[in-house]
């Protein structure tokens, strides 16, 4: 739903965009919940007799991991953060961040980071309200990937 | 043509990790934001749940520019997630002393990272780069990086200690 929202914000869903998203059930629970976890999780469950129309009782989550700055040492990095359009408007996405926040700050993290796309005005605005600095816009910093055939030709370039 | 290594750094590394961290932080006039110290470093680098991985490049005694300093460049990284694709790399910084440049020693640090990115199951390495540093991003863009700030409008944003305390209080 995430992804469907963050590249087709006003249109219809086309269902060859699908194709972007690899992942599947089984390397979340590998990637999630062995013993080195990749990310961590928490996400906002509403009683039975509140579920979606769907049928649903988890409605939000938070998908974070800790990151490590040279200049001060622990962070944590929000990685995805979504509210099933239904539950919106109720405090879950805010209560949600602050979670977050109470981890890292539990875990002597020096501050949170996360990316936000610059059209998404009501989340660049929520943000900014609690304090959040727009590093690209106020330091120019541009975030850069290599990716695909990019990284494995980089690789066989090795020795 | 300088002769040196690219080794996974060790315990005993972590003086001349700060070194080149602080050496790095000076070039950008931030070296007084370096709050990092050699304990910091071994305990989140070197214990059974490390925070970050990091690589060096060591000349021998012989080819020393600088007097005393055998570590002439590091790339610090850590893994990170991505929910559509999986396992990425990400790398955190990446450092070549002056004296050392153009010698080649950067390329092979990618192209290593490059390799572990892939051994470990990444599909992807990220990293950040100043809009100002154009050598760094036409560097990256050579070799087939993209600007996803450019491309896909993705800004990054800070939230620090305090208003994360501010915000914890909130839940």
């Amino acid at each position: 739903e995430l992804a469907i929202y963050e590249r087709m914000p006003d249109q219809l869903i086309n269902n060859c965009f699908f194709s972007f998203i690899l992942v599947t059930i089984i390397e979340l629970e590998r990637d999630g919940f062995s013993q080195n976890p990749f990310y961590h999780c928490l996400v906002a469950e509403v009683p039975e007799t509140h579920k979606s129309t769907e049928g649903h009782t988890t409605v939000g989550y938070v998908l974070y991991y800790y990151t490590y700055s040279t200049w001060k040492g622990r962070c944590i990095y929000m990685e995805d953060l979504y509210v099933m359009p239904d539950f919106r408007e109720r405090g879950i996405g805010k209560s949600l961040v602050a979670s977050i926040a109470k981890v890292g700050t539990e875990q002597q993290c020096m501050h949170l980071q996360f990316s936000v796309l610059d059209w998404n005005k009501p989340s660049l605005d929520f943000y900014m309200s609690k304090g959040a600095q727009d590093l690209t816009a106020k330091e120019g910093w541009h975030l850069l990937r290599f990716d695909g055939v990019a990284l494995i030709k980089l690789a066989q370039e090795a020795p | 043509m300088a002769h040196y290594k690219l080794r996974k750094a060790e315990p005993e590394d972590v003086t001349d990790i700060l070194r080149l961290i602080k050496e790095l932080a000076k070039i950008v006039e931030k070296e007084d934001q370096v709050m990092l110290t050699e304990k910091d470093l071994l305990e989140d680098g070197f214990g059974e749940h490390p925070f970050y991985h990091c690589i060096v490049a060591e000349v021998p005694a012989e080819q020393q520019k600088v007097e005393g300093y055998s570590v002439i460049g590091f790339a610090m990284y850590y893994f990170t997630y991505d929910p559509w694709i999986g396992k990425l790399l990400y790398l955190e910084d990446f450092f070549v002393m002056k004296e050392y440049r153009c010698l080649g020693i950067g390329s092979e640090i990618l192209k290593n990272l490059s390799v572990t990115a892939l051994k470990s199951g990444c599909h992807s390495m990220h990293f950040i780069v100043a809009q100002s540093n154009e050598a760094s991003i036409n560097f990256y863009k050579r070799r087939g990086a993209l600007d996803l700030s450019l491309a896909e409008g993705w800004r990054l944003f800070r939230i620090d200690k305090q208003c994360l305390l501010n915000l914890s209080a909130e839940e």
